[in-house]
């Protein structure tokens, strides 16, 4: 464990002398790759891209510390680059330190002190510019998201707002009743739209910031209450449900994140529905146990075309223009998996039917 | 008071309020022969292509951009690869919600796009479209 913690450090010198006494000096403080020649060294960096320091003497033959560096400089940029040298070399070291080839240079001859608080630094150093390199990556990525965001959110919550515009405006000239709650029925559906998808932008930062929890479930209690919730609707649409709950034991994961996950996966059951099946169902199963919950939830509705399964969990897909979508619920499901270490198999087939297949660890771990 | 010309008209909107405004609305101007409405973009392009019922310079489509499955730019790449003596009797235009300058200039690179139509479609707004196209006819 600790050695793994070690700043590793190589170190070029044609002197094997000097390379023998490097080693024997600060292999207790840090893990040393000591190389005799520059294809050595380079085999060592290509073999540890975690060596952090690089130190190589200046006076070695055929090429330099300083040409040496220079050809590391493009294919390892990340560790940090100090050059030994005697007093007379200064030129090329002044010249190497200018070009930013490298972060310092220490005197021949070196104490033991003075390696030892060069390294320390330059791994500093090191640590610094590497983190800065990993946030750049990350805020790269959070920005194309945030583009991508608020161009998906101006259209869908502007677009089920216009349509009502719209409607209002055409709804001045309509005398007949039945017409206008035609259109009423209509805005309805597009403010319900619009609810549904503020909703699913709360449950996306929810997602993204929330810490989890650890929330004791009792998952007879909490399929019921979930299902209840689409049974009024669900009347009228004549959708019937089946539900299997067998739990073992007590059972812990994050509620907020399970909830999200259920929601959506029965909400897509019993909206992308047949319209002409006689028989329409959703089967909601769990089995739950000390180490693991597996719910299916399952329904004989339109299905997904096999070329869009595997892109359903992408943010702001949609695979149907059956139904009112988002384009956020699958995408926040995967979110959820990912926080409470979940995983989820997706079997359907166009006109037959979905099934989506969820494993959520228990936090309990077998503890019961 | 000339005599008006009257037009066939084809929405695409996977919005169903859209295209039951956009019916309504291009029934009332007066321009009008006949109305059909697709939810889906693939739909109106088979219907496009199997149907062979055009009149020249006597059809106007309003597509949307934002659809799932087929987009609306989708639609205008499998539209113009279609036969030009298809093409050149119909008249399209983007009916779209979008305000994202990508969308709209992108819009304009398609040689078959003759105007970009902020959504909702309004009286006016349609009135415009048709006034355009006949200036677009008479020259």
């Amino acid at each position: 464990m600790e050695k793994q913690n070690k700043i590793k450090v190589l170190y070029l010198d044609d002197e094997p002398n000097n390379l023998i006494c490097f080693m024997a000096s600060f292999r207790f403080d840090y893990t040393i790759f000591i190389a005799p020649n520059a294809e050595k060294a380079i085999e060592f960096l290509q073999a540890h891209p975690d060596v952090s320091v690089v130190l190589a003497d200046q006076r070695m033959p055929g090429k330099t510390g300083v040409d040496f560096f220079e050809e590391i400089r493009e294919l390892y940029p990340s560790p940090v680059r100090m050059l030994i040298t005697a007093f007379s070399d200064i030129e090329a070291v002044i010249d190497a330190v200018n070009k930013g080839s490298i972060f310092r240079y220490i005197k021949k001859p070196w104490s033991d002190d003075e390696i030892k608080s060069a390294i320390d630094e330059a791994h500093k150093y090191y640590i610094s510019t590497t983190m800065l390199a990993a946030k750049n990556v990350e805020l790269q990525a959070a920005y194309e998201e945030l583009g991508k965001f608020a161009y998906s959110v101006a259209h869908d919550l502007r677009g089920p707002l216009l349509s009502v515009l719209g409607a209002l405006e055409i709804a001045r000239d309509i005398n007949s009743v039945d017409e206008m709650r035609e259109i009423l029925g209509m805005m309805e559906l597009s403010l319900t739209k619009l609810d549904d998808f503020v909703q699913s932008i709360h449950e996306y930062y929810t997602l993204k910031k929330g810490l989890v929890s650890s929330d004791k479930i009792d998952f007879a209690t909490l399929i019921h209450d979930m299902t209840n919730l689409y049974a009024s609707g669900s009347k009228t649409n004549n959708i019937r449900f089946d539900l299997s709950v067998s739990q073992d034991g007590e059972f812990t994961t994050d509620l907020i994140s399970l909830k999200i996950i259920l929601s959506n996966l029965i909400t897509n059951a019993v909206k992308y529905q047949k319209k002409n099946e006689t028989d329409k169902y959703v089967a909601v199963t769990v089995i739950a146990n000390s180490f693991r919950a597996e719910i299916e939830v399952a329904d004989n509705g339109i299905g997904i075309r096999e070329e869009y399964i595997d892109r359903i969990f992408d943010i702001f897909y949609r695979a149907t223009s059956e139904q009112t979508g988002s384009g956020f619920g699958l995408y926040n499901v995967k979110d959820a998996l990912r926080k409470i270490s979940g995983d989820i198999v997706v079997q359907s087939q166009i006109g037959v039917g979905s099934k989506f297949k969820v494993t959520i660890p228990n936090m309990n771990n077998g503890r019961n | 008071m000339e005599e008006i010309k009257k037009m066939d008209f084809i929405v695409v909107d996977d919005s169903k309020l859209d295209c039951f405004i956009a019916e309504k609305i291009i029934k009332n101007t007066g321009n009008c022969r006949t109305v059909k409405s697709f939810l889906q973009a693939s739909e109106a392009l088979n219907y496009i292509r199997e149907s062979n019922e055009f009149e020249p310079a006597s059809t106007i489509i309003l597509v949307d951009i934002q659809m799932p499955v087929m987009n609306g730019f989708d639609f205008i790449e499998e539209f113009e690869k279609f036969n030009s003596d298809l093409t050149d009797k119909l008249n399209l235009f983007i009916i779209s919600s979008s305000i994202n300058e990508n969308d709209i200039n992108k819009a304009f690179e398609y040689p078959r796009v003759i105007q970009f139509i902020n959504k909702p479609l309004t009286s006016s707004n349609l009135k415009s479209l048709l006034q355009n196209l006949e200036n677009k006819d008479a020259n």
